[in-house]
């Protein structure tokens, strides 16, 4: 006996599946209208998009979030305050590019001992037909094998002192040595041996070497070079330089077995001097620029610009020599 | 004071027999348990700004174990939204069923398949090990919203598939892991529903409270209303309030515990009580304690660590506490088997495991209570900020009521267990004492992991 | 009689919730710990330090970024791996309290904790003596109790 359903009946059930459909329906029609990147531990993939594109001129809206731990986003070698992605917020960011390229984006804050596979590249395509061809590093244009030995001789017995230095430098002619051009192609120990003629104590002599490398850099790129290591060095080779950092034990396990690793697979020392003192300016940099090659070091390349790399470099030195 | 009759409050039986208000709430639950169920799936993988986490294990939790359990049994169970699309399925209607009686009558027990609940099952065993398997994952659960969506989601199309294949709410009854211990704890609350007159009921015609007439459905908890005479097993639906034509079913206001000054005698009901009491200390110890490797071994499920705190887990439940307590059971020349003793005395096990539970969520609740209001804002941690809250920092909440509410809740509950069991000691015809020593110890290891 | 006896059930009560405890006097003095901070867990998880003290905690974050937050004096501080942050605080208020992650680190963030004792934990012994105190007169006072909700 099929009676006509009672009209609350029928209204009651067009509100329970219009709830219904507006409860399964809202979430999914947002979530596929909501492109976000997500940012991941690179162990779960990185970034969940690692192309992004742009137009040149354009503003580029991006919206980021963090499926897990703290991340942070900044694109290489251009000048822009990093911004932090948070788990489950979204930070939402505009850029506008004036050279089409292709950019590096990138993790800036530590999310485990592979944050610095962390990175995407961002192209931005353009009208502009006229690419910049970069010029090659030091290190290449000078025929610098930057995976030789660079042990020295003659250590100091004590860390060399900047004060010291200039005291006894005041009765040389040291100009010569204060210039980008000599700097950066000479070792702390290639200087040391130049100074032979001086008729200084070897004691005296890395004093004086100490003072001219603090002359080639000033105190606002050592406080650069201080901020970029601490943020960006100093989880693998340590606070103090010691390539202790808290990744170090990792960084060994992962690539003690390969054969070119020079120091067991750990990050570098920059406290040890038989190593850094034979170490140029230049050399560093192709360290820091290039990475790899069987160790854990990153390349930073295309993340630090030239002149954050010579602050970094110069920062690095301040392990062996006592500035002030 | 005895009891006091809500329902002979017009507007409050108005309330209560109309269809109307309670599906109202009906759908707003449902629409948010969905709701819920998507957002765990695709929302942020990150669990403190996820809906699903956030409203399920925060609110919904502190909600359910501070107010709606101690206060009004199983109050939960009126509004759940689990049950319904099953039962409305089954019934093949939402409001009241629409045919002449007889019909009805058929209608009431469903059009589907309608076979009995197999008798070997009619216990809370099932319920048992539900609650258990979530209690072994709950690591995993509490933190990981799809884990969430997923549970939420196999609890819903379990509910539809017994209701499909079995009379009544056979999922509620018998498998819903949070209805196994709400309906033990029911019998602490100062709600209750029963007849009002037995001699009515004996002369009854039809008994439609179980059956169903044309204006309601039959007991969808199996229950006979008139042998009602404790919480645990009716559901607060208020079927009989609307089928019985007699007006012979009352809603009252009691003092606290009533039902356990007739404990049962009940094994599965027993265990459940261990089962509530261990999980609690255990939580208190993985969850808000300092050591970091149960944290590991609790979270990293399929690890030999995590079978291992399975074991312990289970070993704990299974067969420390119980064998503890069956030792404070034991009495020479005493005309009561051990199975009673046991059981009747493991009834003041329950509000202890109660306010356990009140203290061990106290912690939990405060301290993240914020980010409920950021995930009110961005539900699925998609860049929303609906009312404008979506950026509250996270700030744990009055910890300085922390402690003595801890206190107030596991000391008051302590008491309140030792006058449980020193009635179920008169009951079972022996002495409390060592039961009350039994909740003393758990008690203070309880204030130690907690404070 | 039977009230008698509940008014000193309580006054023991109160006294034991709420009298002074003796304290153990000790100079105060600056300590400083290292917190090693992992998912989820700090090493080491419990701090013992005496009322008065000038406490240092050095945070060093070893794989994500995490966050140290100290309940009851609502202080906190972050630390990225490579960068070790300082808190200095005046251990001021005694008893027990939970230190724990206010930075996002992973799943079980929510439960990432630990605990720092300034002196003694007086709360836990004050509750564990009501607890006590309330079992021993539980007995006396039980019959008074039921007779008068009878």
């Amino acid at each position: 006996m099929a009676v006509a359903m009672k009209r609350s009946e029928l209204l009651t059930r067009i509100l329970i599946t219009a709830a219904v459909i507006g409860a399964v329906g809202t979430p999914l029609y947002f979530w596929a209208r909501t492109p976000l990147i997500h940012a991941r531990v690179a162990e779960n993939g990185g970034w969940s998009q690692n192309v992004i594109h742009a137009k040149v001129n354009e503003p580029l809206h991006l919206r980021l979030t963090s499926d897990d731990v703290m991340h942070g986003f900044a694109i290489g070698q251009m000048d822009m305050q990093s911004v932090d992605v948070m788990p489950g917020k979204v930070t939402d960011l505009t850029l506008t590019f004036d050279k089409p390229g292709t950019y590096t984006f990138y993790c800036t804050r530590w999310c485990g001992v592979n944050h610095w596979r962390m990175r995407g590249t961002l192209e931005v395509s353009g009208s502009n037909a006229d690419p910049t061809t970069a010029s090659a590093p030091l290190y290449v244009s000078l025929g610098l094998d930057i995976d030789a030995l660079h042990d020295v001789p003659i250590m100091p017995a004590d860390k060399p002192s900047a004060i010291r230095g200039e005291q006894l430098a005041t009765k040389l002619s040291i100009s010569q040595f204060i210039n980008p051009d000599f700097y950066r192609v000479n070792s702390p120990y290639q200087l040391f041996e130049d100074l032979n003629s001086s008729g200084l104590n070897d004691s005296g002599k890395w004093d004086v070497v100490s003072y001219i490398w603090q002359s080639n850099t000033t105190p606002e790129s050592l406080s650069h070079g201080q901020k970029l290591f601490a943020q960006n060095c100093a989880a693998c080779h340590g606070e103090n330089g010691a390539g202790d950092g808290v990744f170090a034990d990792q960084v060994a396990l992962e690539f003690g077995k390969s054969m070119s690793s020079a120091n067991n697979g750990r990050p570098a020392n920059f406290t040890d001097a038989k190593r850094m003192l034979g170490a140029s300016p230049a050399l560093l940099q192709g360290k820091i620029l290039r990475g790899g090659m069987g160790t854990g070091m990153p390349s930073w390349g295309p993340i630090f610009t030239e002149d954050q790399i010579w602050d970094l470099v110069a920062y690095i030195y301040s392990f062996q020599f006592q500035y002030h | 004071m005895s009891r006091i009759e809500l329902t002979r409050n017009l507007f409050i039986k108005k309330l209560l027999q109309s269809r109307y208000p309670q599906l109202t709430v009906f759908i707003i639950m449902l629409a948010g348990y969905i709701f819920a169920i998507l957002a765990g799936l695709l929302g942020t993988p990150v669990g403190s700004h996820n809906f699903s986490i956030v409203f399920v294990w925060i609110t919904w939790w502190a909600i359910l174990i501070l107010a709606a359990v101690p206060f009004f049994g199983r109050g939960w169970c009126a509004v759940c939204p689990i049950p319904l699309p099953g039962e409305w399925l089954q019934r093949g209607a939402i409001l009241r069923p629409e045919r002449t009686l007889s019909e009805a009558k058929w209608k009431s027990k469903g059009g589907w398949l309608n076979l009995r609940w197999p008798k070997f099952l009619r216990n809370i065993w099932l319920q048992n090990i539900s609650f258990l398997l979530l209690a072994l994952f709950s690591s995993v659960l509490l933190t990981t919203p799809n884990v969430t969506g997923i549970v939420l989601a196999a609890m819903l199309f379990m509910a539809i598939g017994s209701s499909v294949i079995f009379e009544r709410r056979s999922f509620c009854r018998y498998l819903c892991p949070i209805g196994g211990f709400i309906g033990l704890y029911s019998q602490t609350a100062p709600v209750e529903l029963r007849i009002k007159d037995k001699q009515i009921c004996v002369t009854c015609d039809g008994k439609p409270c179980y059956n169903g007439n044309e204006n309601g459905y039959g007991c969808p908890w199996d229950v006979f209303p008139a042998g009602l005479t404790k919480n645990t097993y009716c559901g607060l639906c208020m079927e009989c309030l609307r089928t019985c034509p007699s007006d012979n079913i009352a809603i009252n206001l009691r003092p606290f515990a009533s039902d356990l000054e007739k404990p049962s005698t009940r094994l599965d009901e027993a265990f459940k009580a261990f089962i509530m009491l261990g999980s609690a200390m255990i939580y208190a110890a993985v969850l808000l304690g300092p050591w970091g490797t149960l944290k590991d071994a609790a979270y990293h499920v399929g690890t030999n660590s995590w079978f291992i705190y399975a074991a312990v887990f289970l070993g704990i439940i299974f067969i420390l506490l119980p064998s503890l307590f069956a030792l404070c059971t034991f009495r020479f020349q005493n005309f009561n088997s051990f199975k009673k003793r046991f059981t009747t005395l493991s009834t003041s096990l329950i509000p202890l495991g109660l306010m356990f539970w009140v203290a061990f969520s106290l912690s939990f609740v405060l301290t993240n209570a914020t980010y409920i209001l950021a995930s009110f804002s961005d539900p699925l941690g998609l860049g929303w900020n609906l009312f404008g809250t979506a950026n509250v920092a996270w700030q744990p909440l009055l910890t300085s009521m922390l402690a003595p509410a801890q206190t107030l809740a596991l000391v008051g509950g302590l008491i309140w267990s030792a006058r449980t069991a020193q009635n179920a000691a008169r009951e079972a015809k022996t002495s409390p004492i060592p039961v009350i020593l039994y909740c003393l110890i758990a008690t203070i290891i309880m204030l130690w992991l907690l404070l | 009689m039977r009230f008698i006896l509940f008014l000193l059930f309580a006054g023991a009560g109160l006294i034991v919730a709420f009298a002074p405890l003796p304290v153990r006097l000790a100079a105060p003095q600056a300590r400083t710990f290292q917190l090693d901070a992992h998912q989820f867990a700090y090493s080491p998880s419990e701090l013992y330090v005496n009322p008065g003290d000038t406490v240092t905690i050095q945070l060093v974050s070893t794989d994500v970024v995490h966050g140290l937050y100290i309940d009851g004096y609502d202080i906190s501080v972050e630390a990225d791996p490579g960068q070790t942050s300082t808190l200095t605080f005046l251990a001021n208020k005694p008893g027990s309290f939970r230190f724990r992650c206010n930075v996002t680190c992973g799943a079980m963030h929510p439960f990432m904790i630990g605990k720092l004792t300034v002196g003694e934990n007086d709360w836990l012994y004050r509750s564990v003596g009501l607890a006590t105190l309330g079992i021993i007169g539980f007995f006396p006072l039980s019959s008074f109790l039921k007779r008068s909700t009878s």
